[in-house]
């Protein structure tokens, strides 16, 4: 435990040295007020419009749907890039600047190095989200709405971003090239997407099922639309589980090459 | 302290190390001594930890390195080939991190990263970012990085490549220092270092070894016979003249004006071949002693330079005894 919140520590620190990150929160941030502030003013102007003609659907009508889900998803779209370019450093660089011989060579566990170096780039995809989650404090404070659908949804993305976490730290494993590293980060959080996306491809009576529970999609939109699920948690806890393992699976091979 | 048995390792179908087998004792400071390519740095890495060996065992300390590796990692400070530094940190932050990892007690960190940065003479540029610093300064924080967890055994991949003599000079004097304190395997392909800074060698050559033992032994090697360099003044062949002489072994003659002589240790035999060559009209430029018998040895083991085969087995298997 103290090996992990060693290694935590030091990754956790490391980012707030890494003028990458100063550029991915600086992006972040900008990019999320202005797409917010457009959707916001989108639907606004949406309501109004409705006030003249009838016609427009209900689900265009709630905030919930119209705003605060596309801020979420947009936040998707950006750890699905960013995380993999914050996990490329993690270990794909230790290997190149040979720093990772340090590690192999300290009385430290695989397991460890990998679970501190995710937690510590979780924390980073957790404070982005709650960076996001403060529009929805100060959208709160100017008109009423249902706090607990938005919640969940937050924290499925938070959840998904976990999940790019463990997916871009394993890419991240597979080579000492940190630009190899970042894009097989960015094409292996897609096909997660396009994976999921199959179920709607085949129509077989058996596929079809199998495709629906492995598809990330399936399982985001019940949190989405506020639902908590037991087997969605568990199916993404079991994908940043099965990562992680596999990560922790390359490293210790590192020890065993030939 | 250190133990290898039977340690062998292929890359794929290449041996890099064939069956070593030495022993260090407390308190040793040793020169693994062998040319680029002999497995110097991958008997190291598997001492270390670091990679697994194909077959054979080492021990640190009692320890078998595979079967408790965190024990063994506690015990070692390790210099790589390349220093494993965060170019993005300061060169506090980098020793406290490497001293946590190596499990240094929190209580004793502070004092431990003080004393490796007063031997390794960095206190001035401690606050410094390791990407900032020259060369030698980079090496030294590598060496501080080793001595932080104050390790039983200290080992160092060739902690002088690629320095100035004056950072060379320095390292050397630091690892005297450290002599005592630490139990210290070092290896390198430069044979003045060895003589600069260890009291035992081990020689090693294409993965295997071919001589170890204290310096002192292996420069007797030699013992019985040296060899002369001699220079004459006018070109004539006077080979077969110094051949004749009593005690001398061998005569080779690079040019008409360059001889070297390999004779038997005996003092009035220099004065001899003084005579001899002066009584022959050559003329007498130069005639010296060569100085450093340790080199002649090493030569001779790894690269067999006019010594052959069968020669070399048995001064190995002597070494050996
Ligand atoms: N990762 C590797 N893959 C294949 N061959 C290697 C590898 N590392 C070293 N070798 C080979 O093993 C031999 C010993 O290498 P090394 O231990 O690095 O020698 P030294 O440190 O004495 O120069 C060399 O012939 C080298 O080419
Ligand atoms: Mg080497």
């Amino acid at each position: 435990m103290k090996m992990i919140w060693i290694i935590f520590k030091k990754e956790f620190l490391g980012f707030y040295k890494s003028p990458l990150f100063y550029l991915i929160a600086f992006l972040s941030t900008i990019l999320l007020s202005i797409t917010f502030s457009m959707g916001l003013q989108n639907f606004a102007m949406t309501i109004s419009n409705s006030m003249y003609q009838m016609g427009v659907s209900s689900q265009q009508m709630n905030i919930h749907y119209s705003v605060f889900l596309q801020h979420l998803s947009f936040l998707n779209l950006m750890f699905m890039f960013f995380v993999p370019a914050l996990a490329m450093r993690l270990i794909a660089e230790e290997k190149k600047t040979r720093t990772f011989d340090l590690l192999l060579t300290s009385p430290v566990e695989s397991f460890q190095i990998v679970i501190g170096k995710f937690l510590a780039l979780f924390s980073v995809v957790f404070s982005i989200t709650l960076v996001a989650c403060i529009y929805f404090v100060i959208s709160r404070r100017m008109f009423e709405f249902n706090w607990g659908p938005t919640l969940v949804a937050a924290f499925g993305i938070l959840l998904v971003g976990a999940v790019y976490c463990a997916v871009s730290l394993f890419a991240s494993s597979l080579t000492e090239n940190t630009m190899i590293s970042f894009s097989l980060g960015i094409v292996f959080n897609i096909s997660l997407w396009i994976l999921g996306g199959l179920s709607e491809v085949f129509e077989g009576p058996i596929s079809k099922p199998i495709f629906e529970q492995i598809s990330l999609n399936q399982h985001l939109q019940g949190m989405i639309e506020g639902v908590l699920k037991t087997n969605g948690l568990i199916f993404f806890c079991s994908l940043i589980f099965l990562f992680c393992f596999l990560t922790e699976r390359l490293v210790e091979s590192a020890r065993w090459r030939a | 302290m250190i133990e290898v048995l039977n340690l062998t390792k292929n890359y794929g179908d290449r041996t890099a190390i064939d069956n070593l087998n030495f022993k260090i004792e407390k308190g040793d400071v040793v020169g693994l001594l062998g040319p680029n390519g002999a497995g110097k740095s991958t008997t190291m890495k598997i001492i270390t930890g670091f990679m697994s060996p194909t077959s054979g065992v080492a021990r640190i300390g009692g320890f078998d390195v595979f079967e408790s590796p965190l024990e063994v990692k506690k015990k070692i400070g390790y210099l790589p080939e390349t220093p494993p530094l965060y170019l993005d940190m300061t060169v506090e932050d980098y020793l406290r991190y490497v001293a946590e990892l190596k499990l240094v007690p929190s209580a004793e960190i502070k004092k431990n990263i003080e004393k490796s940065l007063l031997k390794t003479q960095l206190l001035s540029v401690r606050k410094r970012v390791i990407r900032n610093l020259s060369k030698g300064f980079k090496q030294r924080v590598g060496i501080a990085q080793a001595l932080v967890s104050n390790p039983e055994v200290l080992v160092l991949d060739e902690p002088t490549v690629g320095l100035d003599p004056k950072q060379v000079a320095e390292i050397r004097e630091l690892i005297k220092e450290l002599k005592g304190s630490h139990t210290i395997i070092l290896s390198t392909h430069i044979l003045s270092e060895v003589q600069a800074t260890c009291n035992k060698v081990i020689i090693i050559h294409q993965g295997k070894i071919v001589a170890q033992d204290s310096i002192d032994q292996i420069e007797k090697m030699n013992q019985g016979f040296v060899t002369l360099n001699l220079k004459t003044r006018a070109a004539k062949n006077i080979k077969l003249i110094l051949e004749k002489i009593e005690g001398v072994k061998s005569v080779s003659a690079s040019d008409d004006l360059t001889y070297v002589i390999e004779m038997s240790d005996r003092a009035d035999l220099t004065d001899d071949i003084a005579a001899e060559v002066l009584k022959s009209g050559a003329g007498l430029v130069e005639l010296v002693r060569s100085k450093n018998q340790l080199e002649d040895v090493f030569l001779r083991l790894t690269y067999g330079q006019g010594v052959n085969q069968q020669e070399n087995h048995q001064v190995t298997n002597e070494v050996l005894v």
